[in-house]
């Protein structure tokens, strides 16, 4: 059991740590590649064609890196009723129901993102002038996978809580 | 169809994350209409094609920065300098402070945060009721949201492809109407204090200022920068926050670089939770569009409906139960597409729309049960959400009536909007 345990913890603080990596690397080359376009554009009358379509496809990666880190923090926008008036208790089975939905949908959406991947090899598409294009977009596999298998662990947490009501101690962080 | 549509509203209200409920409620059209479910793929990568979104991290990033770091004080202060002379005084300076800030970090509840926890004991120590003080600061934590450059307004452009600029403009006398009526019952609370005015100190003001001087010109770039058209709103936000970031790391070091990290990822949460229900909705839009649904609304309503004002009306009812229960940004990227093309029907301008959508749901982040703002209000001083709620009832009536006005005056919204 401790080894599990152990193992899931160096799972978690290293899922963390590279989930921070990755949005400080993705926020800083946004912040420079912005201001840098602009230093181009005013005193040299310059710019890369890649420039514009590169700070686009790293919005998509904080958006969907992002993604995976809001679901790790429980931080996706929802409709919050739950937890402001059911007791905890009570809040258990559906908290289990919809993360279990969130989980599966996720999953589906995957599934269907590897498939659009596969796709995109198979007619070498590219993006930013010759770079090929299942690098940009095959993080959306791999953070929908990601979120999908985050929303399990939380649902088969609630889960191991209605059966283990004693486990909430250390559980609750 | 319906039983599964049914059955998904309940999951929403369940609190399912909300983008998983539009990606289901997208793949269900899908299905039903025999288009390959690997479409949604495509739809999501859309992010990566629309305009003016990297606004978004720059500018939340930004706002977190300065939230975390001790501009809320120095802003404070200065506008203590300002305007804390004035009979309501404080309270004035709570709310000018609040708007400002709450355009600058995009009306996430950060306000209530970090100026909230240095204003309700100042105000309360200057002799204001509780009550009053409370429902100030919960209430100032939305304020400002029409103000440049707010994430709602960028949201809304970029949903509506409408003028970013122009609805820019368009906020500033709606705002600044809700500004003045809310100073304006300041003052009529205060009219019995029996504490003496301060004086307005021309020293006070230069120390403030200097106190303040490497914030100073954020304003003005930022403002400045858009409203003359030099920059875009996109590269404003890249200016902003590299500067922020400078400024607060490496000149006045409040933030540790250590503590960068953390910053980072705080403010992405929110980006991450805003941009992936719009890459859901991109996809649910977009089938509803091809599913004609808009036209099959407008049917329905046209119907009922004969006048714009009746519109308007049925709209403010519609908006504030929206606003009770969706957050604004997954309301703007979801109800935003349908409503447009309606309310443009109805000769209702597309930026007047914004604007009274956008002052709308500012309401419902203040509407019991489920408004944010009183949530954090309620954590962060330590009071039942009752008592928040009666505490900010005043002012949330106080702010339906300006919506009223903002609705049945487009000139309000339309005056600075070049033809």
């Amino acid at each position: 059991m401790s080894e599990t345990t152990g193992l899931a913890d160096r799972l978690e603080r290293w899922g963390s740590a590279a989930e921070n990596a990755a949005l400080v690397i993705l926020l800083g080359a946004l912040m420079l590649l912005a201001v840098g376009q602009i230093v181009m554009r005013v005193f040299f009358s310059f710019g890369f064609i890649w420039a514009d379509e590169l700070v686009k496809l790293l919005v998509l990666w904080i958006a969907l890196v992002a993604s995976i880190a809001a679901s790790r923090s429980n931080r996706h926008l929802r409709i919050d009723v739950l937890s402001n008036f059911v007791a905890a208790k009570y809040a258990r089975f559906p908290r289990l129901i919809v993360d279990a939905f969130a989980a599966s949908m996720c999953g589906v959406l995957a599934w269907q993102s590897w498939r659009y991947v596969q796709l995109t090899i198979e007619y070498e598409d590219t993006v930013l002038v010759d770079l090929p294009a299942w690098i940009a977009y095959g993080i959306l596999p791999l953070s929908f996978g990601l979120m999908c298998y985050r929303f399990l662990l939380t649902s088969g947490g609630e889960l191991m809580r209605i059966f283990q009501p004693e486990a909430d101690a250390e559980q609750e962080e | 169809m319906i039983l599964l549509s049914i059955g998904l509203i309940l999951l929403a209200i369940f609190g399912a994350p909300l983008f998983t409920v539009i990606a289901a409620s997208a793949m269900l059209g899908y299905h039903h209409e025999g288009i390959d479910l690997m479409a949604i793929a495509i739809e999501v990568l859309g992010i990566a094609s629309m305009p003016m979104l990297s606004a978004i991290p720059l500018f939340t990033f930004a706002g977190y920065l300065l939230s975390e770091s001790n501009a809320p004080q120095r802003l404070v202060r200065l506008t203590d300098a300002l305007l804390g002379w004035m009979p309501g005084g404080l309270a004035m300076v709570a709310l000018a402070a609040c708007a400002f800030f709450t355009a600058f970090t995009g009306a996430s509840g950060v306000t209530i945060i970090a100026l909230g926890a240095i204003l309700y004991p100042a105000l309360k120590q200057d002799g204001y009721p509780d009550n009053f003080s409370l429902g100030l600061v919960t209430t100032s934590g939305s304020l400002g949201l029409l103000f440049a450059p707010s994430l709602p307004l960028i949201l809304y452009a970029v949903i509506a492809e409408v003028s970013i600029d122009n609805l820019f403009r368009a906020g500033i006398l709606p705002g600044l109407l809700m500004l003045v009526l809310l100073s304006g019952y300041s003052v009529w609370v205060a009219r019995n204090s029996s504490k003496e005015l301060k004086p307005f100190s021309w020293r006070k003001l230069a120390s403030a200022l200097n106190a303040a001087k490497w914030e100073l010109p954020l304003p003005i770039v930022v403002l400045g920068g858009i409203y003359s058209g030099y920059f875009a709103v996109s590269e404003a936000a890249a200016v902003t926050a590299l500067y922020v970031l400078l400024v607060e790391v490496a000149v006045l070091r409040e933030i540790k670089l250590t503590e960068l990290p953390k910053v980072m990822r705080e403010s992405m949460l929110l980006v991450g939770g805003i941009l992936i229900i719009l890459g859901m909705s991109l996809a649910s839009t977009n089938y509803m569009i091809d599913a004609g649904i808009p036209q099959q609304l407008l049917a329905y309503i046209t119907e009922y409906v004969s006048s714009q004002g009746s519109f308007l009306s049925l709209l403010f009812v519609f908006l504030l139960l929206l606003g009770a229960i969706l957050d604004i940004f997954s309301a703007i990227v979801l109800v935003v597409p349908l409503i447009l093309p309606i309310a443009m029907l109805y000769g209702v301008n597309e930026y007047h729309l914004g604007i009274v959508f956008l002052a709308a749901m500012q309401l419902g982040y203040l509407t019991p049960p489920v408004g944010l703002n009183l949530f954090i209000a309620s954590f962060r001083f330590e009071r039942p959400i009752m008592h928040v709620y009666a505490a900010t009832f005043p002012f949330l009536i106080i702010l339906a009536v300006s919506v009223l006005i903002i609705m049945y005056l487009p000139a309000l919204s339309l005056l600075l909007v070049p033809d």
